[in-house]
Formats: structure tokens, sequence, C-alpha cells
């Protein structure tokens, strides 16, 4: 009898940490692809899309995820898809500038942690994330820097100015 | 004029909302297009705004996008066939999709399909639609170009062309100008 008693207390200390841990991805692999704005002559507003698939080593599947990106702390979107999520943020062109940018992502547990420490006004760099992803956002570009007709008439000033000034010198030595 | 209509807008927003019951969810969902010119084989955002201006969370979300057919339109990035576990009352969701449009013409931009359960214990799902955009013109890919590219090559081809008119004058005059130009007399 004391021998079942302890294998029962031995069965539940092995399967209480996988019963708690059941929620939380345990060595999370993520391969993302990611999409800035490239053009401001055509899209009103830059976007980011990252769109990312999450698998972890527990086959955890369709967990409830929050990002942290620039500052906004959104939840992720899923997608049809199993382990396909995506995070989209837009704004103004200026507002999300050229550079490098990163993504935290948190679980349910993750992402209470990082509001209570938004709330209590501490760092977040204390709350670990799931994983980040880091992308670059080359800017958008607004057209040439100088128009082309502009440097077609600058070229044409130049030649005429030549011709005229050549021909004012031969002019006044004859 | 403009402000009173606003105020009465929000007034019957307003009124909405409080007369709306505590613990049921209702969401209002927007579709965007934000492109200044829709272009052939440019790209085309679409934003997705869910707004829960209910008193409890929004179960079981979805968002299914159908009004983009495959032969009209390319994905660049982006899901069409989305969803979220919750939207919690008083707050929103954002969502983006861009596509590429693979033909040029007139296309009604209609709305998309939003699915979701009002409570926890409610029997079936709401569903409900997004805004639509409306129609919109697809310029083509040529149209566009004549007017907003820099046109490099053909000023480059022009320059060329005028290159004829006024290097052999300038060659003829240069030829002669070496030919019979005397030095200049000396000083005694």
């Amino acid at each position: 009898m004391e021998f079942a008693g302890k294998m029962i207390s031995l069965v539940v200390l092995l399967v209480v940490p996988f019963v708690v841990l059941g929620d939380s991805c345990l060595s999370p692999e993520v391969k993302a692809e990611t999409y800035t704005t490239t053009e401001a002559i055509v899209s009103t507003e830059t976007v980011f899309i990252v769109q990312f698939t999450l698998t972890c080593k527990n086959k955890v599947r369709d967990m409830n995820l929050y990002a942290d990106i620039n500052g906004r702390t959104l939840p992720v979107t899923k997608t049809d898809k199993p382990d396909l999520y995506q995070v989209s943020i837009s704004d103004d062109h200026k507002k999300l500038s050229s550079g490098k940018y990163e993504v935290r992502l948190y679980d349910e547990e993750g992402y209470s942690m990082l509001r209570k420490a938004q709330r209590s006004g501490e760092s977040v760099d204390s709350v670990k994330p799931v994983t980040s992803i880091t992308f670059n956002h080359p800017g958008v570009s607004k057209g040439p820097f100088v128009q082309s007709e502009f440097v077609a008439v600058v070229i044409a000033v130049l030649v005429w100015y030549f011709a005229y000034s050549t021909r004012s010198q031969l002019q006044s030595s004859n | 004029k403009e402000k009173l209509l606003v105020l009465a807008v929000l007034i019957s927003f307003a009124g909405y909302s409080l007369s709306e019951e505590e613990n049921v969810a209702r969401l209002l969902a927007s579709k965007n297009v934000l492109n200044q010119y829709l272009v052939e084989g440019r790209d085309l955002t679409v934003q997705y705004t869910i707004f829960n201006i209910g008193g409890s969370a929004a179960l079981d979300v979805n968002l299914k996008e159908e009004s983009f057919p495959e032969q009209d339109f390319e994905v660049v990035k982006g899901n069409l066939n989305v969803k979220w576990e919750r939207i919690a009352p008083g707050t929103n969701v954002s969502h983006v999709v861009v596509l590429r449009p693979l033909q040029f013409g007139y296309f009604n931009f209609t709305a998309a399909e939003v699915s979701y359960k009002p409570s926890e214990n409610a029997a079936s799902a709401v569903v409900g639609f997004t805004s639509a955009p409306g129609e919109g013109g697809i310029v083509g890919s040529k149209d566009f170009d004549r007017k907003f590219s820099p046109h490099v090559l053909d000023w480059l081809v022009f320059a060329i062309m005028t290159l004829p008119s006024l290097t052999i004058p300038f060659l003829l005059f240069y030829r002669s100008k070496s030919r019979y130009d005397t030095p200049k007399p000396k000083k005694n």
C-alpha cells in the first residue's frame, strides 16, 4: 500500500509539470515573412505585415499570442492555416520611418505580466517574450529626388550658355 | 451645419450604446483601401478594423474575405481568412492584406464577412459585414507610368537625337577655326 502511494505521488509529480507547462511553448521555432510599404505615391499609409509560423516542441497549437511592436501592444491574428499567424500595423509614412523593427511575441501569461509591468511603470524588458522577430523597413520612396525634366532643362541651358559665351567671345575678339 | 450633423451622429451613437445590454458584444467592422491610386501590377493595401462597442468580449471572431477573385488579384502578403479568439469590450483589432491587381478597369470593392459569438453561452454565431469601399478604377500600368515614371530613357534618347544638330556645326566650326587660326602678330 505504501509502495502504491509512493507510485501515485511519483506519477503525479511527473505529470504536474506538463500540466502546468501545457500552455506555454517549449523551444519555439519561428519562421517569418515580412512586408513593408515601399511606394508613397500609391499608398496613403505605411503598413507592416509580419506573417510567421510558430512551432513548439510540445506541439501547442492555436495559441493566443500578443505582439509588442514599435511601442504598440496588440493581439496576434490567427489564420485558417495551423501555426500561421499574422501581425499587422499601419500608420502615417512619417511615423513608421525606415530602420530596424522588433516584434516581441508573448503568450497569455507573458501578456498579463507585460500589462502589469506597463501599469506599474516597470521596464518592459524584464518580461521575457516567447520569441521575437526583427525586420528592416527600407523606407518609402516618394519618387526620384530630382525630376528628370528639371535635369534636362539644366543641361539644355548649360549647352546654350556654352555656345553663347563662345560666340560672344569670338565676336568681341574680331 | 457640419458640426450639428457630427453632434447628432455622436449623440445617437452614444444613446445607442447606452441602451446596449451590458453583457453582449457588438462588433462594427470597417474595410478601407489605403491607396491613393489603384494601379495594375502595384500594391493595393486593404485594411480591416473591427471595433467592439458592446459591453462584453466578442468570442471566436472570424473575418472572411472572398470578394477578390484569384485571377484578378494576387495576394502579396497577408491572409484573407483570419480569426481572433476574443476581442475585449471597448477595444479594436486591425488586419491588413496587400494585394496586386492583375487587370485594369473598374472594380467594385464589396464587403467582407465577419462572424462572432456575442457572449459565452450564445447559441449561434452572429454574422455581419464590413463596410464596403465602393467602386474604384484600377489604372493600367502603362497609363500610370506615362504620368509618373521618371522617363530617364526617353530623355536619353532625346539627348542622343539632338546631338547631330549640335555636334555637326560645332565640328565644322572647330575644324575651320583650327585651320585658319593665325597666331597673334608679335609686338615689336
